[in-house]
Parts: structure tokens; C-alpha cells; sequence
């Protein structure tokens, strides 16, 4: 359903100079499966994400999605997917109800298929409450469904979740991981971007470790596991990607992942949250 | 919650034809914009309640200004009056004067003091010159920078004027000559039916500087909103993840701007000719004289209007692709404002009868042709050539702002 082939994307900068943001990532993944793409910010999910949903095209490289290449039949992807992030916000303007609808129009569905899916999914989501009222109105739950309502108003085949529970208080944030484990029931293949460790372990099928633009690597969490000889996720990251902490080899049994808020070189450090976050040399110096 | 099973669609969907996408888009656009309390402001209440608004003010002034200089007494001086009795009598005589006799030494000190507002010079044969039938100069001293000073000198004119007239009558009856004997010719003026007037010179001066300014300003924030707002608010990636195409997304997005700068022109004249369809009291000062705006004056102005507006929406659109929110793009028309400005401030000093360069001009063409549409006198040559060049400039504008909304590197922050 989802085919990449050596997917690179470059960004000029004036002052850095060509920027390898993704480099040559290839992966694969199957209806019903939900994918996972674990690395610390800046490691190039957003930007694989964005070019597999046509927003970016690729430097090189391509990838197939629902039997259709990004970069010769984007506008058949688009009609292919769902795309949920932090960054995809609503029109404010809007009450939900026209939110969804216009997007559903512009999907293409006629007016009577929208007003049954809308009358369907907003029951199912339980949004009839507040149907009519501006986006800008809603507490931020409620905006999420209406996100979730956008998404899947055209019954997409393929699902992509970026950082989706970013800034979400738990509430919120269970709705979303709930609503993309019934994606993978239904039979829709997804991808979902995080770096919150916790949501992977709960979420993903298979998981790819994304680091410096690159996929260090590939499968499910008992592989990852069994090729690391860790257990705690976290040691299994670091392992991966080669941060790993002299205290982890100190205590190789340790399995409660704490050891992982002091990173080896620095360049990775642990959030409250159980995400991961990349920190330069100089910044690690001045802790 | 829970989710509602369903059958997938993706690219089985049946798929909305372009013209279906465009007109969702610019449906939906134009009713965000009107949502904007901002662009309602700028489009809407401005010219419609504002525009008139200042006028009525301005009316309300200009007629209390009127009526307190009719009734205010001017204190003025007369030096010598003794040489010339009469005038100083016939002045005396003058309702709203009060009069003062002072030295030609202290006359220009009184005034700059502000204790006389004017003051008349007669000369010390003043008497004997009228007696002899001769002329008597008479020299009013006055503060040309005061408005008092000048409402004063000026009732000394008048005062001595008919007091002059009273002379010529009583010369002219001494020698037995006919009233109308110094008087050779009768002059009066009759306006042509369909010809202009003060109030048709006042709007072709102002109207094109007006139309074009509310045709810019109006769109401003509905242009900006449109992409430097999403990019702010983070919806043009979620648009971007829908089918629509780039172009049409641009498309969509550049009609509801012209849209809204041909609204925000039209809602301009309605505002501008409201004093003069009301003829109310308080719009006087501004209507004396009748307006006549034909069909073909009003269909000349909507046809350069639209070139024009094509223009402006893409240059908005333009810089609000380029700017990376709604501030930046304010900085930026700090830049744009001149270019849009001082064209149009030309029109109001540059006859309708400009060369056939000026039809080349992007805005100051569009300016002198309404110009040309309220005086009535069109030239088909100029109008077809600035349209063209209108034309010619709002598509460069449009396929400007296709080509940046193209550049991932200005749409999407990396």
C-alpha cells in the first residue's frame, strides 16, 4: 500500500548551504498495519510525512501510495490519503459542519454523500453539539475531532498521523491514539510519526528509527529489541541510532529507561513526556 | 467515541471537475473574508457609513463656519478718515463693521496685534478726487494668514463697492447719461443641460483617487488572510493535503480577492454619490450643482476597474505568498502603498486629455479614463489601450503569484 524508495530531500539554506533533511529512506507497509517513524525532532519524519502526502517534493528518489507515485500522480495520492498533524489546523472562521464540508467537496463527494457522512461521522464522534459553531469557539478536543472529521470524510485508504497528540492534554491525546487504532482495524494502512516513545510501544505494528535523515532501522518492537539485546525502548533507541550511555552499558538490565535523561554525546536528551529531543554539543556543554 | 465502519474511497471517489474545485474554493474564501470583521470594516462600513460620514461632519463645519462669519463684527481701522467723509460714513454704515480711526504708523502694529482686523488707507485727496469725478486708490491693510483679517478686509470691499456703484449712479444722472451707460456689457452664465458642474468638476477630480485607493485597501487584509494568514494559522497545509491542485488553490484564492476589490470600488462610489443622490442640507457645501453619471460613464469605469483589480489581487496575493505571516506582509506593503498611491494622487493634477503614453501607465490609465467617463469625454483610443495594458500588468501580477505559490520554499516552513 505504501512503497519508498530512497526518498532524499534537500533544503537550501543561505547560510548553511545544502541541508539533507531526509536521505534516502526506503520502507514499505501493508493495509492494516500501523507504521510507526520514531526519531527526536529534526530527524526528518515531518518531511518524509510531507513528501509522501505530495506537500514537498522529493530531491530524489519516490514512493508509491495507494498504487500511486508521489511525484508523476499527486493529486491521485492526495485523494488517497488522510493527513492529521500538529501543524494541519482548522479554518476559524468556520463552523465545523462547513469545515468538513468543504473539504469533503473538495474531495469530490456530491452534496448528498457529504451530508450522510457528516451525519454519520459527527454522530460517531460525538460532535452534533457543536456542528454549528465556529471552529474558533471549540476547546481544543473538540477541534481535534473536527481534524479527525476532515480526515477521514473521504474514506481514505492511507492514513498519516504527524506527531498527532503534540500539545494535547491526555484526554485529547487518547481520542486521537484510539481513533488511529481503529484506522489499523478497519484496514487502512497508517503512518505515524512520534516522538513519544510510549505512543510507539501502544501504537505500531513496526517501527523505523529515524535519525539524521536516515532510517537506522527497520521492525517490530520484538526485532528491534532482539537485535539491541535491550529491553527498556528507550535503550533500544539509543542503541540504534549508536547514542548510547555509558551508564546503559554500566547497568545493561536496567529496563525503567531513566538512564536515558543523560545522553552520551548530548545529542539526545528525554522530555517529561517520554519524548526524545535532540540538543546540541554546545547546549549539552552548559548543562 | 467510536468510529464508524467504512467502506475505503481514495481514488475510487468520482473526481470534482476543475471549475467544481475553483468555485468551492472561492465560495468558500469569500465567506471567510465577509466573516472577517476586519475586511467588513474596510469594504463595508467605511465607504458606505464612514466616507458620507465625514462628509456630513465636514458639511455641518463648513455651514456653522459660514453662518458665524456672516454675523461676526469686524473691528477695523480707517486711516484719514477725515480726508474722505463719505466713505468713512458709508463704511460706518456697513452692518458688522466697527469702526476705528488710527495713524498709518500704528495701522500694520493694530492688526499684528490682532486689535484691528483690518485696516483701509485712504489718501488725504480722497474727498476731492470723488467730488472730481477721479478715481480714489484705496488700500486695505490685511493678515493674509488670518482668516479673520481676510473676512474683514473683504466686507471693507464689498462696503466700498456699493458704495462705489451708489458714485457711478449719481455721476451718471449729474451728466444726464443713462443708467446703464457705464455698464457695456451684461455677462451671465448658463450651464449646458448635460454639461458639468462644480460638483461633477469635484468628483472627477476626487472619484478616481478614491475608486482606486478603496479598490487597494479594501482588499488588503482579505489578500493577506488569504496565505500569509493560513500560513500563520497552519490551514494552507491542510488545504495543501486536499486534491486541489496549487493552481487552483490560487485560483480559488486570487478570485475572491478581485471579488472583494471590485466591492470594495463599487461600495466606494455608492458612499462618494450618496451626498449628492441625497441632496441633503448637510452635503451642500459639496452638491451645488447637479450630477449627471450616465450608463456609459458607469460601464467605462467597471470595465477599467476590473483590470485593475486583477492587478491589485495578484500583487497582494503575491506578497502575501511571499510573507511568512500577516505581519511581515504589512511591512511589506509599506513598499507596495507609494507605487499604488502616487498614481493615482497624479490623476487629480493631470488633465483627462493626457497623451497616449499615460495610457501605458499601470494605474494612472485607469485613473485618467474615469476621469474621462465623469467629464463625458471618452477617447476610445486611449481607453482600448490602457485596458490592454491594464490587462497585460494583471496578468504578469497573476502568474506572479501562481509561480510563488509553486516555491515550496515560500509556502512551507522546512
Amino acid at each position: 500500500m505504501i512503497e519508498v524508495e530512497r526518498l532524499r530531500k534537500n533544503f537550501e539554506d543561505k547560510k548553511r548551504g545544502t541541508i539533507r533533511a531526509v536521505d534516502d529512506i526506503s520502507f514499505a507497509c501493508q493495509p492494516g498495519e500501523i507504521f510507526g517513524l520514531l526519531g527526536p525532532n529534526g530527524a526528518g519524519k515531518t518531511t518524509t510525512l510531507r513528501m509522501l502526502a505530495t506537500i514537498l517534493e522529493p530531491t530524489s528518489g519516490t514512493a508509491r501510495i495507494n498504487g500511486f507515485d508521489v511525484r508523476s500522480q499527486a493529486q491521485e495520492v492526495r485523494r488517497s490519503i488522510g493527513y492529521l498533524s500538529g501543524s494541519t489546523a482548522l479554518y476559524e472562521r468556520l463552523t465545523a459542519r462547513e469545515m468538513v464540508t468543504y473539504f469533503g467537496s473538495l474531495y469530490g463527494l456530491t452534496a448528498s454523500d457529504i451530508a450522510s457522512r457528516i451525519k454519520e461521522i459527527f454522530t460517531e464522534l460525538d460532535m452534533n453539539e457543536f456542528a454549528d459553531s465556529r471552529c474558533d469557539k471549540l476547546s481544543t478536543g473538540q477541534k481535534q475531532r473536527v481534524s479527525i472529521a476532515r480526515t477521514i470524510i473521504h474514506r481514505p485508504p492511507v492514513l498519516f498521523f504527524d506527531e498527532p497528540t503534540n500539545g494535547l492534554d491526555i484526554i485529547t491525546a487518547r481520542t486521537i491514539i484510539r481513533f488511529i487504532r481503529r484506522c489499523r482495524n478497519e484496514g487502512r494502512t497508517v503512518v505515524f510519526s512520534t516522538h513519544i516513545m510510549s505512543e510507539v510501544e501502544t501504537l505500531c505494528d513496526r517501527i523505523a528509527i529515524v535519525y539524521r535523515g536516515q532510517i537506522a532501522a527497520i521492525g517490530t518492537l520484538e526485532e528491534l529489541r532482539e537485535r539491541t539485546g535491550k529491553q527498556a525502548f528507550e535503550q533500544v533507541f539509543l542503541r540504534l541510532i549508536g547514542e548510547e550511555d555509558e551508564e546503559d552499558d554500566l547497568n545493561p538490565d536496567d529496563t525503567t529507561g531513566r538512564n536515558t535523561k543523560q545522553g552520551g554525546d548530548g545529542n539526545l536528551r528525554q522530555t517529561a513526556g517520554g519524548g526524545l529531543t535532540a540538543v546540541s554539543a554546545g547546549q549539552e556543554a552548559r548543562r | 467515541m467510536t468510529m464508524p465502519q467504512q467502506t475505503f474511497g481514495g481514488s475510487t471517489q468520482p473526481h470534482p471537475g476543475r471549475q467544481s474545485v475553483l468555485w468551492t474554493i472561492f465560495r468558500k474564501e469569500f465567506r471567510e473574508i465577509f466573516r472577517d470583521r476586519r475586511t467588513v470594516i474596510s469594504v463595508i462600513i467605511g465607504p458606505l457609513i464612514v466616507t458620507p460620514g465625514i462628509f456630513a461632519v465636514m458639511g455641518v463645519a463648513i455651514g456653522k463656519k459660514v453662518e458665524a462669519a456672516k454675523l461676526e463684527v469686524y473691528t477695523v481701522g480707517i486711516v484719514a478718515p477725515q480726508s474722505a467723509p463719505k466713505i468713512a460714513d458709508a463704511l460706518g454704515k456697513t452692518p458688522g463693521l466697527q469702526i476705528a480711526t488710527i495713524t498709518a504708523a500704528d495701522a500694520e502694529k493694530q492688526i499684528k496685534d490682532r486689535k484691528l482686523s483690518a485696516v483701509a488707507v485712504l489718501p488725504a485727496d480722497a474727498e476731492v478726487k470723488i467730488e472730481a469725478g477721479n478715481t480714489v486708490p484705496v488700500q486695505i491693510l490685511e493678515d493674509a494668514g488670518s482668516e479673520t483679517s481676510r473676512g474683514a478686509a473683504g466686507r471693507i470691499q464689498e462696503s466700498l463697492s456699493r458704495f462705489g456703484t451708489q458714485l457711478i449712479t449719481r455721476r451718471l444722472r449729474d451728466n444726464n447719461l443713462p443708467a446703464d451707460y457705464a455698464t457695456p456689457f451684461v455677462v451671465t452664465e448658463k450651464p449646458i443641460e448635460q454639461g458639468g458642474s462644480t460638483a461633477m468638476m469635484i468628483l472627477s477630480q476626487m472619484l478616481p483617487y478614491i475608486l482606486i485607493l478603496s479598490a487597494f485597501t479594501g482588499a488588503i487584509y482579505a489578500a493577506f488572510d488569504q496565505v500569509a494568514g493560513e500560513k500563520e494559522r497552519g490551514t494552507l497545509e491542510t488545504l495543501l493535503v486536499s486534491p486541489a491542485s496549487r493552481r487552483d488553490i490560487v485560483l480559488g484564492k486570487f478570485g475572491a480577492v478581485v471579488g472583494v476589490c471590485l466591492i470594495s470600488s463599487m461600495l466606494a462610489i455608492i458612499g462618494f454619490m450618496l451626498p449628492f443622490i441625497t441632496h441633503l442640507k448637510v452635503f451642500d457645501f459639496l452638491t451645488q450643482g447637479n450630477i449627471h453619471l450616465q450608463p456609459t460613464a458607469i460601464g467605462v469605469i467597471l470595465l477599467v476597474l476590473l483590470p485593475l483589480s486583477v492587478l491589485f489581487a495578484g500583487l497582494l496575493l503575491a506578497v502575501s505568498t511571499f510573507a511568512r505571516n500577516q505581519k511581515e506582509a504589512q511591512t511589506y506593503l509599506g513598499s507596495l502603498f507609494p507605487i499604488i498611491a502616487i498614481p493615482s494622487v497624479l490623476s487629480m493634477v493631470i488633465g483627462d486629455n493626457a497623451g497616449m503614453g499615460v495610457a501605458l501607465i499601470p494605474i494612472l490609465n485607469a485613473s485618467i479614463i474615469i476621469k474621462q467617463a465623469l467629464n463625458g469625454t471618452y477617447n476610445p483610443t486611449f481607453i482600448i489601450v490602457a485596458f490592454a495594458a491594464s490587462a497585460a500588468y494583471a496578468a504578469l501580477a497573476l502568474l506572479f503569484a501562481m509561480r510563488l505559490f509553486q516555491k515550496e520554499s515560500v509556502l512551507i516552513k522546512a
